[in-house]
């Protein structure tokens, strides 16, 4: 054998050793170098899921708009007779429907107003099933910062745990590396809500004498500042006092469906408190 | 180098983008291991290794897990690759898949492994267990297709006028 090609093996073997532990030392240092790597990744590849996203909603949109009404044109002009007959029934529920939208913009505006929020779109997921994370359109320029909340109209998603200039990281709560203060809104028993992966969450250290059943809503407690507090994490969907040791095995299934995530917002103050429901 | 670098770090790109955009959140796949092991059975170290890290960096980027757990992933997936195309014939596509299989399989075991050592998670969690292993069997099976695919885009850029430099120039008569 070659002289050279007798030592390119070990050589590249140590060398590849030596890349791998220098990244991974440096990730735990959280160096900003690698910050800088991997918000450059992410702002090359992300404006192409954008548009490529947006490309796949127009269709889907045009698919529902047009395409898909062709075949119905007749079964539409049936149901246009019907509706006739049932339009004066229905305007009173019309009234009702109003009313309510009308209430639900002003629950909405008391909200915006109560927190400062920033709107955001995500573009992106890990589809890898050894994280969970999401990336979302609003980055340092827009005033995201690491470590606020984001939230979804049925509760809470994540908070940031990534900003790079126009785009950020959220670490969805049943990420492994997820974890937060939380209690059972019945109860009022406090325990750690923990990511499991997959799309599933457990609340940890709760004793087994503590009433916790299933179907309880586990709300954010607000200590440590990390959400605010009142706010939804989901639901028990499992407790089992029958495990050894002296806390129960309590899952909890999120409120928000993690994993079709569309607009959510980012609260720009984490330490802010939600009236309790 | 730089081209079929190009080329299959694009097809990583697209292959990327359909898990995200298609597949995720109900199919999930190993793809791009897929593509830097078969990539590292080509005759080119240097392009699986750059193709390895590209790859890597990427996953890294969207991902929690601390910047280098794919990466390493991925280099350890150029090196099974290379070691089987080393030890063994692999000329049969049934082979090929099945030593996909085995280096997928060592793939999981170092993930595992990194990430409890890193403190991500409890060694070898039994939760998502069911989900990898068909995540795996899955990839594994799409072998043979992602060696068509490979295989298609080097013959794509051998059209465009791309030759490995360890192959000799095309023989042209004298006179011509």
């Amino acid at each position: 054998m070659h002289p050279q090609g007798r030592y390119r093996t070990p050589l590249l073997l140590v060398l590849t050793l030596l890349l791998v532990f220098t990244v991974l030392s440096l990730s735990l240092k959280r160096s900003p170098a690698l910050r800088k790597v991997q918000g450059l990744v992410v702002a090359m590849t992300a404006p192409g899921l954008e548009g490529l996203s947006y490309v796949g909603r127009s269709a889907k949109q045009l698919w529902l708009d047009y395409f898909y009404l062709i075949g119905v044109r007749r079964q539409n002009a049936d149901l246009q007779r019907q509706l006739e007959e049932y339009k004066q029934r229905e305007v009173h529920f019309q009234e009702a429907e109003q009313a309510l939208t009308r209430l639900e913009t002003l629950l909405d505006l008391k909200r915006q107003v109560a927190l400062p929020v920033i709107g955001a779109r995500v573009i992106a997921y890990d589809p890898t099933l050894w994280s969970r994370s999401a990336i979302i359109n609003q980055g340092k320029a827009q005033g995201v910062k690491e470590g606020l909340p984001v939230l979804a109209p049925q509760g809470i998603v994540g908070r940031i745990v990534g900003v790079y200039p126009e785009y950020s990281k959220v670490m969805l709560i049943v990420d492994r590396k997820s974890s937060a203060d939380a209690m059972v809104q019945r109860t009022r028993i406090r325990g750690m809500l923990k990511g499991k992966g997959g799309n599933r969450c457990s609340l940890e250290f709760v004793p087994k004498s503590a009433d916790v059943q299933v179907g309880d809503l586990v709300l954010a407690s607000g200590l440590a500042g990390l959400y605010p507090k009142g706010l939804v994490f989901g639901k028990v969907t499992a407790a089992n006092k029958k495990n050894p040791g002296v806390f129960q095995e309590i899952e909890v299934s999120p409120n928000v469906d993690l994993s079709t995530l569309e607009e959510v917002l980012v609260v720009k103050v984490a330490t802010l408190a939600f009236p309790e429901p | 180098m730089i081209a079929p670098l190009i080329a299959f770090s694009l097809l990583g790109l697209i292959v990327f983008y359909v898990q995200n955009l298609v597949f995720f959140p109900y199919v999930h796949l190993r793809l791009l291991a897929l593509l830097v092991f078969y990539v590292g059975l080509r005759p080119s170290l240097a392009l699986a290794l750059a193709l390895g890290l590209v790859l890597g960096c990427l996953q890294d980027s969207y991902a929690t897990t601390p910047f280098g757990v794919h990466l390493g992933a991925s280099l350890g997936l150029v090196a099974m690759a290379r070691f089987f195309r080393r030890g063994l014939l692999l000329q049969q596509l049934g082979f090929q898949a099945l030593a996909s299989l085995v280096a997928l399989v060592l793939q999981e075991v170092y993930l595992q492994f990194a990430t409890f050592m890193l403190g991500y998670q409890p060694l070898f969690s039994h939760d998502l267990t069911t989900m990898h292993a068909m995540e795996i069997l899955g990839t594994a099976a799409l072998g043979p297709l992602m060696h068509l695919l490979v295989q298609g885009v080097e013959f794509s850029l051998r059209r465009l006028g791309w030759r490995p430099r360890s192959e000799p120039m095309p023989y042209q008569p004298f006179g011509e």
